[in-house]
């Protein structure tokens, strides 16, 4: 037997349905987002050179923005790495009174992240690994490993963004240097 | 089986109405009808009591019909709503200070579902607490949204930070050509008063003092907004924040 209601009721329960059905759905739709995307920072990061090495972006200027929401003010080089071919060393020196450098995994979050005042000195030095190649590393450790900052993470896939804030133009193609042959790569 | 349905039935009606008081009636009325000499045509045209009052029996078409419509409507405004709050690409804000509005959280695994879903979807990078925070303004102090058209004024001070940006955009944060060619201002290089304020203006034409270029051809619908990003900046969270001050954005004068 079919429900039988006055149609006010039943009208209201439509509204009701509606209402919830949408509710569902919005939720639906937003975390499905996340997993639905066909490009991250991460596939845009490959654009600007080889994996596993500091590639410079170029200027951000409009239009023409490397990547979105990065700060016109700065400099940018980014790295792409793999952690299963082993850990991943980063070492900078970026002769400016501002540099920082971030972490991400594929998707874009942040992985760590720190600047030329949280590293303790003017060098970053900083050991990208995961958990089980610490355990390894650990048991026959090399004599600079206390001088590296060590991050652990689960997370094989990602880019480092090094950020740098250029004074004045006169010291553009300086940053700019310091910023190619910033290293990022095979921890040897 | 109810009464009515018995009575109906004993009238010679084939019934598959659902019980109801009424029907009492429609059976009076059929037994009349016979009064009347076989008139069936005359029932055929009296009104239906039982559809007047009450909207009627369920009928399977209809009924069907508004559950394609509730699906087809639920659907359309989950999925509208959706779409509205991830394209306007402005994550949720955590803290703000007058006009200034900051989600930490954006780009960490602390971060809410709807900032997520817009960074994934816009591929931005975002700054990490590490590195500093960005606080965008996307109304000016007296709450008016602002405007590629308009001048203003930001004046005032900013937390304690070893060095900041203010940047102006579009809305959704995309860079617009500028007569300068600039689309940023930063804190070294800045003229300030003697208490460490400062006032700055942004405006399409040249200012004297410190100028924020905004866009030469502007496009209102695209809208405008300020993006203060404080480098190494002590409040990068949002407990922080609390008592903080940032500048107050006046409206000078539109076009």
């Amino acid at each position: 037997m079919s429900i039988h209601l006055p149609s006010r009721l039943r009208w209201g329960a439509a509204f009701v349905a509606t209402l919830s059905l949408a509710v569902v759905v919005h939720i639906l739709v937003v975390l499905a987002i996340p997993r639905e995307v066909t490009h991250s920072a991460y596939t845009d990061a490959a654009r600007f050179g080889p994996d596993r090495q500091f590639n410079l972006l170029p200027a951000v200027e409009a239009g023409a923005e490397p990547l979105p929401g990065l700060d016109p003010a700065m400099k940018h080089a980014a790295c792409r790495y793999q952690l299963d071919d082993g850990p991943v060393l980063f070492t900078a020196a970026v002769p400016v009174p501002f540099w920082s450098i971030g972490l991400f995994n594929a998707t874009g979050e942040v992985v760590y992240s720190l600047n030329n005042r949280t590293a303790g000195s003017d060098i970053l030095s900083l050991l990208l690994i995961t958990p089980q190649q610490l355990s390894i590393l650990r048991e026959n450790p090399p004599e600079d490993l206390d001088k590296l900052i060590v991050i652990e993470t689960a997370a094989t896939q990602g880019f480092a963004l090094l950020r740098a804030f250029s004074p004045s133009p006169a010291k553009d193609l300086e940053v700019d240097l310091a910023m190619k042959t910033a290293f990022c790569g095979r921890f040897e | 089986m109810s009464v009515a349905d018995d009575r109906a039935a004993s009238a010679g009606q084939s019934q598959t109405r659902s019980p109801r008081v009424l029907s009492v009636a429609r059976a009076k009325a059929q037994t009349q009808a016979e009064a009347w000499g076989g008139h069936d045509s005359l029932v055929q045209l009296r009104p239906d009591l039982h559809d007047v009052v009450d909207g009627g029996p369920p009928k399977p078409l209809r009924g069907l019909m508004m559950i394609l419509l509730v699906l087809m409507a639920g659907s359309a405004i989950g999925i509208g709503s959706a779409a509205l709050v991830i394209q306007g690409e402005r994550p949720f804000t955590i803290t703000s200070l007058g006009p200034w509005t900051a989600n930490p959280y954006a780009g960490t695994d602390k971060a809410d579902p709807y900032s997520v879903a817009i960074y994934t979807r816009s591929a931005r990078v975002p700054l990490a607490q590490g590195e500093g925070l960005a606080l965008t303004a996307y109304d000016d102090s007296s709450g008016r949204p602002l405007s590629p058209d308009c001048t203003y004024e930001i004046s005032g001070t900013t937390p304690t930070a070893r060095l900041w940006t203010l940047t102006a955009a579009n809305d959704k944060g995309d860079l617009a050509a500028t007569m300068a060619g600039r689309t940023s201002l930063a804190s070294p290089g800045l003229l300030r008063n003697e208490d460490g304020s400062f006032q700055i203006t942004a405006s399409r034409t040249p200012s004297s003092g410190n100028w924020l270029p905004l866009a030469n051809s502007p496009d209102v619908l695209e809208g405008l907004s300020f993006t203060f990003r404080l480098y190494d900046a002590p409040v990068t969270t949002g407990a922080s924040l609390e008592g903080a001050e940032m500048p107050d954005i006046r409206r000078l004068g539109c076009r």
